[in-house]
């Protein structure tokens, strides 16, 4: 991993004198500050603040840097993500550069009133004054810095490599940084900023764009594609194809060779326990246990029932002796033995027997004798059983009246069952003879028929299928894709479409003219009309569909070959979701990078691929020679055999030699072309400013505190650094 | 708070000796009411266009538009695209893929386009 923080406490702060620099090289994806004339930065940082908030105490605390993920389980980091103080390449959240810089003088062990150090910070190419001039208030202002440089960082690291004579004094610097690419000639050893140009892509877009890629890709593991994993991904697996093309058609046609730059990425995945199939033993011991809990049931149901028989008979028997005993007592003295037992009259004595016999008979399970000869009576004796239907009403009393009215009820309700039995005795019977009739053009000619009866299968399958097409509204669910161009905005209904254009015309219909909506009755009629459940019109479907399954039934009893069509499983996205039928396996769990792997890196090549209309590395490279002033056919070829790359992104494979290829396109034929990387293209940059800082003519490059406020706006656009000294 | 987070030092503590002013004399409330402007803004009010177009500045340092052919590759696979899709505007590289774009739900499609920022953004 290239990229290491470190952010232990310093302790020899003061063993500097406050003549000796401090330098920061403050990039948009990691701070590094260290003291001036070393070769390491003493503090490394992602150039992140996060404000949580503690979980049992509540209080908003800041956290500035990547710190170990595990701590951050004590807080709520659910409200605010990691912030940063850059706006693509420019510092503009001076609050959270304040954040950033406590952290890192805290870590440099600063501990005196002020930062009594001269400071020399690095910036974008052409930072916009602004900027400059509030980092310069912060600096002087909040921290009381004595003097502050600003510099450039891929210059520093120019300067570093050229030093260690890695590149010459004319060249071309690139740098594609974490938010953006920069191109710099170089003359002379120094920068001219007339020929930079800069494209707004950089590491930050082709972490972006993977995790975007892979979070489409599998949806499902979307949870484990953090930021900070797929950094790591990409460090890991990315490399620059010599040509897209080519490399793409490679995996396209797949074959060893795609499967070997293939690479997987296996997620944590523990297989399903394997169930082996249970022993004679288990099966005996299982069935023996479902066998005793059965028979334990059946032993409760059958108590229950038993007690409840002789709780009824108890019941039977007293009523029973209660009768015998009413019988025998006189006349007068029937009304205080009755209220003795808590009935009124013999009657509901009797009553209440017929019931118990009833619900005794019952629990026996004996057969209810009256229902069955109900059924037979009401044929035979419908005069008897509404004795009052043929009477004249003029001729009764009103009870009386009441009484016919029911049993007209009565009569008309039990015909209307006898007709409705009827018709079904009749339907079965014309069904029989059907199959009688198609059962005997079977056996004149079995093959024909067999025919037909598949052609008819398949006609009414097809029928039915179109409807449910239909009726599938929107969801994931596309018909299959077999049955040709039924797909996006095909699928919605009759109905549906006629909704949707009334809510459309709803929408679009108000303020022209006067709204006379509601005047009407009818118009109300409209919200009906939009309501949802208005596309439910399934008159004839049902018929279709017994139809069809006959003619399967039919089908499957004469032909063994038969297999009825499967219910259409909605085809799904091959990526979008777990098929939950099968079991998961490893191959569920794993992340596949293939394409991705030099698909991601390509936009530095071609910000097209992300929207971005503007020059790739290649290009950007023709852009800056044609951008400088003067045209010298020799300096430029000196400025193509020095191209020196830096910055984060340098370190993909491959990027050099592409890089060649590309720039080789845009030279005449025979130039001089050498692509060089720096030495560490991360760190270079810091490396380069501490060394300048360093030396002697320094202080002439700074600025200090009432410069700043005398020279005014004007002067600290101009402002500059000469970066040889 | 939790020991092993203080050993670690985790929270930047709000109170730094070499500082003149400390971060709650400037934002009271813990948060700034400043509102910082952003890039675009900044870039606005430096009114470039009253300087010399010759003098470089953070715009006009940047890349012109690409002048090579624009690369068409599968939304989806990342192989060369021949095809288009004009339902879904996505790019294709066979049938199969084709297949499979058909059966994307709308979101999936906008999140595709979304990534070369050719995605419908309703306002």
């Amino acid at each position: 991993m290239p990229f290491i923080s470190k952010f232990q406490r310093q302790t020899d702060y003061n063993r500097f004198p406050s003549s000796t620099p401090i330098v920061i090289d403050n990039g948009a994806s990691y701070f590094r500050i260290g003291w001036a004339g070393e070769t390491e930065p003493r503090v490394v940082f992602r150039n992140i603040v996060q404000r949580p908030r503690h979980k049992s105490t509540g209080e908003t605390i800041t956290i500035v840097g990547d710190h170990d993920t595990a701590l951050l389980r004590y807080f709520d980091c659910s409200r605010s993500g990691p912030r940063s103080a850059f706006d693509n390449n420019v510092v503009c959240q001076f609050e959270i550069m304040e954040y950033i810089l406590d952290f890192a003088f805290d870590r440099l062990g600063a501990n005196g009133s002020r930062i009594d150090h001269p400071i020399l910070i690095t910036e974008c190419v052409c930072n916009p004054v602004y900027s400059r001039s509030k980092m310069a208030e912060l600096l002087f202002e909040t921290y009381g810095v004595p003097s502050v440089a600003f510099g450039v960082d891929a210059v520093f690291s120019y300067k570093y490599n050229q030093l260690h004579g890695i590149c010459e004094k004319d060249g071309l610097a690139i740098c594609p940084g974490f938010t953006t690419t920069h191109v710099i000639p170089f003359v002379n050893g120094e920068p001219v900023y007339k020929g930079c140009c800069r494209t707004n892509i950089g590491g930050f877009h082709v972490t972006d764009y993977l995790k975007q890629l892979l979070s489409l890709k599998y949806p499902h593991h979307m949870a484990r594609f953090t930021w900070e994993k797929v950094e790591d991904l990409k460090m890991e697996h990315c490399y620059i194809a010599p040509d897209y093309a080519l490399e793409a058609r490679l995996f396209q046609k797949g074959g060893k060779e795609a499967e070997d730059k293939t690479k997987r990425w296996q997620l944590p995945w523990v297989p399903p326990p394997t169930e082996e199939p249970p022993s004679e033993e288990e099966i005996a011991r299982k069935a023996a246990i479902r066998e005793r809990q059965g028979q334990r049931l059946r032993e409760m149901a059958e108590a229950k029932r038993s007690s409840r028989i002789n709780e009824l008979e108890n019941q039977l028997h007293g009523l029973e002796f209660l009768l015998q005993q009413l019988g025998q007592i006189e006349e007068e003295e029937i009304p205080s033995f009755l209220s003795e037992t808590g009935y009124t009259s013999k009657q509901e004595i009797e009553s209440t027997l017929t019931k118990v016999t009833l619900s005794l008979r019952k629990a026996k399970g004996e057969p209810k004798p009256e229902q069955a000869e109900n059924e037979e009576k009401t044929d035979s004796s419908t005069s008897e059983k509404y004795p009052l239907i043929n009477v004249p009403d003029n001729m009764l009393t009103p009870e009386q009246l009441k009484e016919k009215k029911r049993q007209i009820f009565l009569k008309t309700t039990t015909e209307g069952r006898q007709r409705a039995k009827q018709k079904r005795v009749e339907e079965e019977l014309e069904r029989e003879r059907k199959t009688q009739q198609d059962e005997e053009r079977r056996l004149e000619n079995p093959q024909l028929y067999l025919e037909q009866m598949r052609s008819k299968y398949k006609e009414l399958h097809e029928k039915v299928e179109q409807r449910k097409r239909l009726k599938t509204n929107g969801g994931h669910t596309n018909g299959s894709s077999t049955s040709g161009g039924v797909g996006r905005g095909e699928r919605l209904n009759a109905a549906q479409r006629e909704r949707m254009r009334l809510l459309t015309t709803a929408a679009f219909d108000r303020g022209k003219g006067e709204d006379t909506f509601g005047a009407r009755d009818e118009d109300w009629q409209l919200y009906k009309l939009m309501g949802k459940d208005n596309d439910d019109d399934d008159d004839g479907p049902d018929e279709d569909e017994a139809e069809l399954a006959r003619v399967c039934s039919r089908l499957q009893e004469i032909d063994p070959t038969f297999v009825p069509k499967p219910e259409p499983t909605p085809l799904q996205p091959a990526t979008a979701e777990v098929p939950n039928v099968r079991p998961l396996t490893k191959e569920d769990f794993q992340i596949v990078l293939g394409v991705e792997r030099f698909r991601c890196p390509e936009i530095l090549f071609h910000p097209n691929l992300v929207g971005i209309d503007q020059a790739g590395l290649d290009e950007m490279t023709g852009v800056s020679i044609r951008r400088l002033p003067s045209k010298d056919e020799a300096l430029e070829n000196r400025l193509t055999s020095s191209i020196f790359m830096t910055g984060g992104c340098s370190l993909f494979l491959g990027i050099n030699e592409r890089l060649e290829a590309g720039v080789r396109m845009l030279r005449p034929c025979g130039s001089p072309i050498k692509v060089v990387r720096a030495l560490d293209p991360v760190l270079d940059a810091w490396r380069g400013a501490s060394i300048y800082a360093a030396s002697l003519k320094f202080q002439q490059q700074t600025f200090s505190r009432s410069d700043y406020y005398e020279k005014g706006e004007e002067w600290l656009r101009r402002y500059q650094l000469r970066y040889t000294l | 708070m939790e020991a092993e987070v203080i050993k670690a030092e985790l929270v930047l503590p709000t109170h730094m000796s070499f500082k003149r002013t400390q971060m709650y004399e400037k934002y009271p409330k813990g948060q700034s009411k400043v509102r910082w402007k952003q890039l675009k803004q900044i870039i606005q009010a430096e009114n470039y266009q009253n300087y010399d177009p010759d003098e470089p500045n953070y715009v006009n340092i940047e890349s012109p538009p690409s002048m090579q052919p624009c690369k068409r590759i599968c939304d989806i696979t990342g192989f060369e695209a021949p095809y288009h899709d004009p339902r879904t505007n996505l790019r294709y590289a066979n049938a199969d893929v084709f297949k499979l774009v058909r059966s994307l739900p709308n979101e999936y499609v906008q999140r595709y386009l979304a990534l070369r920022k050719a995605a419908v953004v309703l306002r």
